[in-house]
């Protein structure tokens, strides 16, 4: 616990340091700093004269009509200034209100404070700042004869309301899914975890548009190194500008040829939260509602948030039944049509004879059968995800007449194939995580061509490379497969099985967390 | 110093890699040998076999202590000097890849034999190459996984042999000691082939994370091997009877052909794939170890590139060979004779001697 303390204390003083970092490196690009100026030869100091920056700002922001240049003269003088701001992208009702208002009425000397009720106001000398501010919402107050110019906070862009998730529907958890405005979602955060060592730190990506990537984590819990592998894989990345979450976790991931996915994409607050208590990292990229949590492990996407919710026992067997669900969809088309062209010994007589009746009229081999029906089953999944509500039902309404009755009764397909089938699109439905779901729904296919090929032994090999695959995969330097290998018995405990909460109180080890214990025993004897 | 940090194995890994090194195809045919030498007091050989396996087990450990950081390659050139160290890596090598190459024949043959007679005995290879590739080529902590996860996905083989005894007439192994002692000696050769996979200990040695346990963890792995024999053979000798079994080719399959269930028949047809697992844990410790003297040999850090070759060799062998039952025969012969040396004779030569050796060299020293 001692040592834990140091490190947590030590920790405390490394982020001090790297925000008075950063805030230095702030502080240098005003021109006071000379060697800055050298340093970024782009980067042009602001004119005393007004005319000369409007000038300018025709220049940089050509062909955009919604750059607004409000000139005016300040209150009570004549001197001549000019409120510059992106229309749509700042709040119209905060600048009059609590700028222009001001600024026309209340006379100020503008070396030392502006009358402007907003809540922020910065300083910038140069055009870099002006510019990169201005796209962030800021509006910019040029006055005449000043060679700074005051960036007001006047951020306001049309944002959606925060709703339900979408992909990851709770019953039991929040009702509330990130959105689009990074700032808001490290503020949902906050929410969550009211702690000073939730540690926020500010990256930005892209080349052309600057996204603001934050990392959120638990200071004194998370692992240093593992941070230190995750800001250089994000440091790394060379690109115009991050759209969405996904694009950057396939930047950053560490086997990006395997059909596993290596991060958890979340939409959920409380679920990126627990994840973060358990000492992983949550990075969330402006402008995209997903976050994503890093180390993940295979097991971590079977969990969802409605376990730790529901009573231990209930939440224990829903566990147990997407861990079968997930076998369902990998083994069992391959596995039927094993079974049906090779081993049919393995079966008892009456059951054969019975899948036997049914097959009589199909005429193409197991193989084909089973193909045609997947990718029919795949095609209406796909086509309902992409149509509009309304028109969704149709999809529904096609598929469950054309593929549950017409082709039985024409011969095509045999009634077995549409059960099995139907069976493991189901069960790939049960597995919480999307793009779990679709890994292991693509996988099925070439598992259903080798058990064409070979038999039960195709499935036994295709089983063994998906095994030999999946334990050689690591999630930002920690082994994939965590619990069940390298075998951590503690970490059996949120796996197969989730033990009642108060059985957890060791975090997660293949997190490598520096602060083991959760908070110790929360149950009164008795 | 430590070279080998960054691949570091467990204290269960390490166990159940040698468990798993030891237990391949070869105890399906095992109660068959056994009542062959000494009929049904054969098992006794299997004891006889473990105490000869954990003692040799012991030399082979307690020498790999005196140099915690050095796998036996290592060892054999800083006893003997570069050139015999090199040429004694180059005999491992053979070893490794032959014990290899036969594991992977055998589970050919069985896998042809049973379920694809009419595939191509190189495509059959082909097809363990390719989990093979995936997981020899990531290193020995990859495949102490596999072995792990293995282990824990076959646990309840056993328990299905145990099933059977309810059926079976104790009375086949009674009386006991009906053989002379010669020939219950003589049953524990067989058994002793069947321990064969315990001298990987001195690859995985300098990778294991707790090398005080070392002595435990190989003598638990022994153990566990031979309550699985004990077990196997105990369920054919009670449930076969002692005439009938020595014309089974592979009694356990016998065994196993009887177990039947309402929903599932032929239960042996699943067993015979799971042997594949077995099998595989096997083959992919010994064609690392093979890959690992291959790569010393060419003074490389890493046995990446060596891996593909190697099953490429496999797959060309395969194909030209086209090996047979009676081949497979000849060659597990050699190399159970072969078994012996690495396993059990060179160990206890090699404690004795780097005992006198460093014993020299302190004299020296003075």
């Amino acid at each position: 616990m001692v040592t834990n303390g140091e490190r947590g204390e030590f920790s405390i003083f490394f982020f001090r340091f790297l925000k008075y970092k950063r805030y230095s490196s702030y502080q240098k690009t005003q021109p006071s700093d000379h060697q800055v100026q050298q340093d970024s030869r782009k980067d042009r100091p602001i004119s005393s004269q007004l005319s000369v920056n409007i000038e300018e700002l025709h220049r940089l922001f050509h062909q955009a009509p919604d750059l607004v240049i409000r000139n005016f003269n300040l209150a009570n003088s004549k001197v001549k200034a000019a409120l510059v701001y992106l229309d749509g992208l700042s709040d119209k009702n905060s600048i009059s209100n609590n700028v222009l208002r001001s600024l026309m009425q209340i006379s100020f000397d503008p070396e030392k404070e502006l009358p402007t009720t907003v809540g922020d106001v910065k300083v910038a000398h140069t055009w870099n700042f002006v510019e990169n501010s201005l796209f962030e919402g800021a509006s910019a107050l040029f006055i005449d004869g000043e060679t700074k110019v005051f960036l007001l906070d006047t951020k306001g862009w049309a944002e959606r309301a925060i709703e339900d998730p979408q992909l990851e529907t709770s019953l039991k958890g929040a009702h509330q899914g990130f959105v689009e405005t990074g700032s808001q979602n490290v503020a949902m955060l906050r929410r969550y975890i009211p702690n000073r060592e939730l540690v926020i730190k500010e990256i930005t990506v892209g080349v052309r548009g600057k996204s603001k990537v934050y990392i959120a984590y638990l200071a004194d819990v998370a692992s240093q190194e593992v941070l230190q592998e995750l800001e250089d894989r994000i440091r790394q990345i060379q690109m115009d500008t991050i759209i969405n979450t996904g694009e950057l976790a396939e930047f950053i991931e560490d086997n990006p040829f395997s059909p596993f996915p290596q991060f958890i994409l979340t939409e959920r607050p409380d679920a990126a939260a627990s994840q973060i208590l358990q000492g992983r990292f949550t990075v969330i990229v402006d402008r995209s509602p997903a976050v994503l949590i890093a180390p993940a492990t295979l097991m971590s996407f079977i969990q969802s948030v409605d376990d730790y919710s529901t009573r231990w026992i209930a939440a224990s067997f829903i566990r147990l039944l997407r861990l079968f669900a997930f076998m369902i969809t990998l083994f069992l088309p391959a596995t039927y049509v094993a079974v049906i062209s090779f081993n049919y010994e393995v079966i008892p007589l009456q059951l054969f004879l019975s899948i036997a009746e049914s097959r009589s009229m199909v005429p193409f081999p197991p193989i084909l059968e089973a193909l045609l029906m997947e990718v029919t089953i795949e095609m209406m999944r796909e086509a309902g995800v992409r149509l509009p509500a309304p028109m969704g039902q149709t999809v529904g309404i096609v598929g469950g007449i054309v593929v549950g009755q017409a082709a039985v009764q024409a011969g095509v397909v045999s009634n077995i194939m549409v059960i099995i089938v139907a069976a493991t699109a189901i069960a790939s439905f049960i597995i919480p995580s999307y793009d779990m779901g679709t890994a292991v729904r693509l996988l099925r296919f070439p598992m259903i061509m080798l058990a064409a090929l070979f038999g039960i032994t195709g499935i036994m090999i295709s089983f063994m490379t998906i095994l030999g695959h999946i334990i050689s995969l690591e999630s930002l330097g920690t082994p994939y497969s965590s619990p069940l290998a390298p075998f951590r018995f503690s970490d059996m405990k949120d796996s197969f099985i989730r033990f009642p909460l108060w059985k957890m109180v060791i975090r997660p080890k293949s997190v490598r967390t520096i602060q083991a214990n959760r908070q110790g025993n929360s149950r009164k004897q008795r | 110093m430590k070279k080998y940090t960054f691949n570091e194995i467990t204290y269960y890994q390490f166990v159940f890699l040698i468990m798993g090194t030891q237990i391949g195809a070869g105890f399906l045919a095992l109660p068959r040998v056994l009542a062959e030498r000494a009929g049904t007091d054969g098992w006794m050989g299997v004891v006889i076999g473990w105490l000869l396996s954990v003692a040799a087990s012991i030399f082979l450990v307690k020498t790999a202590e005196k140099y915690p950081n050095k796998t036996v390659t290592d060892i054999l050139t800083h006893l003997f000097g570069r050139v015999p160290g090199k040429l004694a890596t180059f005999i491992y090598m053979l070893y490794n890849i032959w014990f290899t190459w036969i594991i992977l024949i055998n589970a050919m043959l069985y896998i042809k034999g049973w379920f694809l007679p009419n595939t191509p005995d190189y495509l059959i290879m082909f097809l363990f190459s390719i989990p093979t590739f995936l997981i020899v080529r990531n290193g020995l902590r990859i495949i102490g996984r596999y072995s792990e996860l293995v282990f824990y996905l076959t646990i309840w083989v056993p328990v299905l042999f145990l099933v059977l005894l309810k059926d079976g007439s104790f009375l086949h192994l009674f009386p006991l000691f009906k053989v002379e002692w010669s020939k219950m000696a003589a049953s524990g050769l067989p058994a002793i082939y069947s321990f064969l996979g315990f001298e990987l200990a001195f690859f995985f040695y300098p990778f294991l994370q707790k090398k005080e346990h070392a002595v435990r963890g190989i003598v638990i792995a022994n153990t566990l091997t031979m309550l699985f024999y004990l077990v196997v053979t105990l369920a054919c000798f009670i449930f076969i009877s002692p005439d009938e079994i020595t014309g089974y080719n592979q009694p356990v399959l016998n065994l196993l052909k009887v177990i039947e269930f309402r929903f599932f028949e032929r239960v042996d047809m699943i067993i015979l794939n799971i042997l594949l697992l077995i099998a595989s844990t096997t083959w992919i410790p010994y064609f690392y170890c093979g890959v690992y003297c291959s790569s010393q040999l060419m003074n490389k850090a890493d046995h990446h590139s060596h891996v593909p070759i190697f099953l490429g060799l496999f797959i060309a062998g395969t194909l030209i060979i086209h090996p047979t039952w009676e081949e497979f025969e000849t060659w597990q012969h050699w190399m159970a004779n072969a078994g012996i040396v690495f396993a059990y004779l060179f160990p206890a030569f090699l404690w004795m001697y780097s005992w006198g050796y460093e014993k020299y060299k302190r004299r020296k020293a003075l």
